[in-house]
C-alpha cells in the first residue's frame, strides 16, 4: 500500500520533508517511526489524515501520515 | 483615581502636538496634579490623545487603552520571555508580571535580548524589568524571582509560556486551565519553533507534549528562531486582547526557518 509520510522540524534533517512510501499491509504508525530511526521518546504528535493517531494505529492505503517532534526550548 | 479629569484634560490638550503627547508633557502633567503617570496616560488615551511613543503602532486610542489596561504574565524570562517582554512593553501593555528564578549566564548571550556581558550573573527578572522601564516608563512590572506559582498568574488576563521544560509547561498549562486564563505557548529548538493558544476549552499542551520525558541536555536554539516565535506569541496576545480573533485557535503554527516553511496544523479528534 502507498502512504504519504510527512516529517516536521528536525526530523527532516538527513531524512526528507515529504515522501510517498510503499509499505506492507498492516504497517503501524510506530513501525514507520522505528524504520526512520526516530527515537519514539522524541515524538510529540502523530497525525493521520489530520487526525491524531497513536504508535499502534494501523495505516491504510492512501493515508497521509505526519510525524512531529517534541520542541521544548524557551 | 482622585483627580480633576477636566483640568487634566485641559492641560493635556494645551500641551499636545495635534493628537499626540510626549512623555515629558505627560510627566509634567502628573507632577502638576500630583498623581501617577499611569493616571495621566489613562486620561489621555480615554480622550483620544495618543502618547507619542505609540504613534507608529497605528492603533486607535481605544485599542491602546485596552492594551494599557491589560496585565500579562510572562513565565520564564530567558529567550522567549525576554523578547516577548520587550515587544509587549513597546506595544504598550500596561502591566507585566515577570517570573524566573535564574540569573544570566554566558550560554544565554546567543539569544536572550537582555543578556549582555554586563548582566551576567544578575537576576533575569530584575534586569528585564530595569530595561523595560527604559523602553516604556509607564509600564508597571511585578517581579517574582522564583519558579512560577499561582501568584505568578492569577491576576493576569493572559499568560505567556516562555518555559524550557516539558514538565513545567504541563504544570503551567494545568494551572492556567484551572484559572481559565488563556496561555500563549511558544517553544523553540534549533531552526524550529511552534506557537499555539491554549484555552480552557482545549488541551493543546497535552497534545503537543503527551510524553513527559525531559531531555537531559538543554536544546540548541538559534537567536532568529527565538525572535520569530516570540514575535508570533506577542502578535497572538495582541489579537486576543483586541478581540480580532486568530486562525490558529484550532491548532498550532509550526515554523521551520531552515526550509522556510510555516504551517498551520489543525488538530483533529483521536482516531
Amino acid at each position: 500500500m502507498q502512504v504519504q509520510v510527512k516529517l516536521f522540524a528536525f526530523f527532516r534533517e538527513g531524512r526528507f520533508i515529504k515522501e510517498d512510501k510503499e509499505l506492507p499491509t498492516d504497517t503501524t504508525a510506530g513501525q514507520v517511526v522505528d524504520d526512520l530511526n526516530i527515537d519514539r521518546e522524541e515524538v510529540g504528535v502523530l497525525m493521520l489524515n489530520s487526525r491524531h493517531c497513536k504508535f499502534d494505529t494501523v495505516l491504510q492505503e492512501g493515508d497521509i501520515y505526519a510525524i512531529f517532534p517534541v520542541i521544548g526550548g524557551g | 483615581m482622585v483627580v480633576d479629569q477636566k483640568a487634566v484634560l485641559a492641560l493635556l490638550k494645551k500641551q499636545a502636538k495635534g493628537t499626540y503627547i510626549g512623555l515629558d508633557e505627560l510627566q509634567k502633567t502628573a507632577e502638576t496634579f500630583d498623581c501617577s503617570l499611569r493616571d495621566i496616560e489613562t486620561i489621555a488615551l480615554s480622550y483620544s490623545i495618543l502618547p507619542a511613543r505609540f504613534q507608529r503602532n497605528g492603533l486607535s486610542c481605544s485599542e491602546q487603552l485596552k492594551l494599557f489596561q491589560t496585565k500579562v504574565a510572562i513565565i520564564g524570562c530567558g529567550g522567549l520571555g525576554g523578547r516577548t517582554a520587550e515587544l509587549l512593553a513597546r506595544l504598550g501593555i500596561g502591566h507585566l508580571i515577570l517570573t524566573d528564578p535564574d540569573v544570566f549566564s554566558e550560554s544565554n548571550l546567543n539569544r536572550q535580548i537582555f543578556c549582555t556581558t554586563e548582566t551576567l550573573g544578575c537576576n533575569k527578572v530584575d534586569i528585564v524589568s530595569r530595561e523595560l522601564q527604559k523602553i516604556n516608563p509607564v509600564l508597571e512590572t511585578s517581579l517574582h524571582v522564583s519558579r512560577f506559582n499561582t501568584l505568578s498568574i492569577t491576576t493576569a488576563e493572559i499568560v505567556i509560556d516562555a518555559l524550557d521544560s516539558t514538565t513545567a509547561r504541563k504544570e503551567l498549562s494545568a494551572l492556567c486551565r484551572k484559572h481559565s486564563i488563556p496561555m500563549i505557548h511558544g517553544a523553540v529548538r534549533e531552526w524550529y519553533g511552534q506557537v499555539t493558544i491554549e484555552q480552557s476549552a482545549n488541551s493543546l499542551i497535552d497534545t503537543l507534549y503527551h510524553q513527559t520525558t525531559e531531555n537531559s541536555l538543554p536544546p540548541h536554539v538559534l537567536p532568529m528562531t527565538v525572535s520569530l516565535i516570540a514575535s508570533l506569541q506577542v502578535a497572538e496576545a495582541c489579537k486576543l486582547i483586541l478581540g480580532t480573533g486568530s486562525p490558529i485557535l484550532d491548532g498550532w503554527l509550526q515554523c521551520d526557518l531552515l526550509h522556510s516553511e510555516y504551517e498551520h496544523i489543525k488538530t483533529g479528534a483521536c482516531r
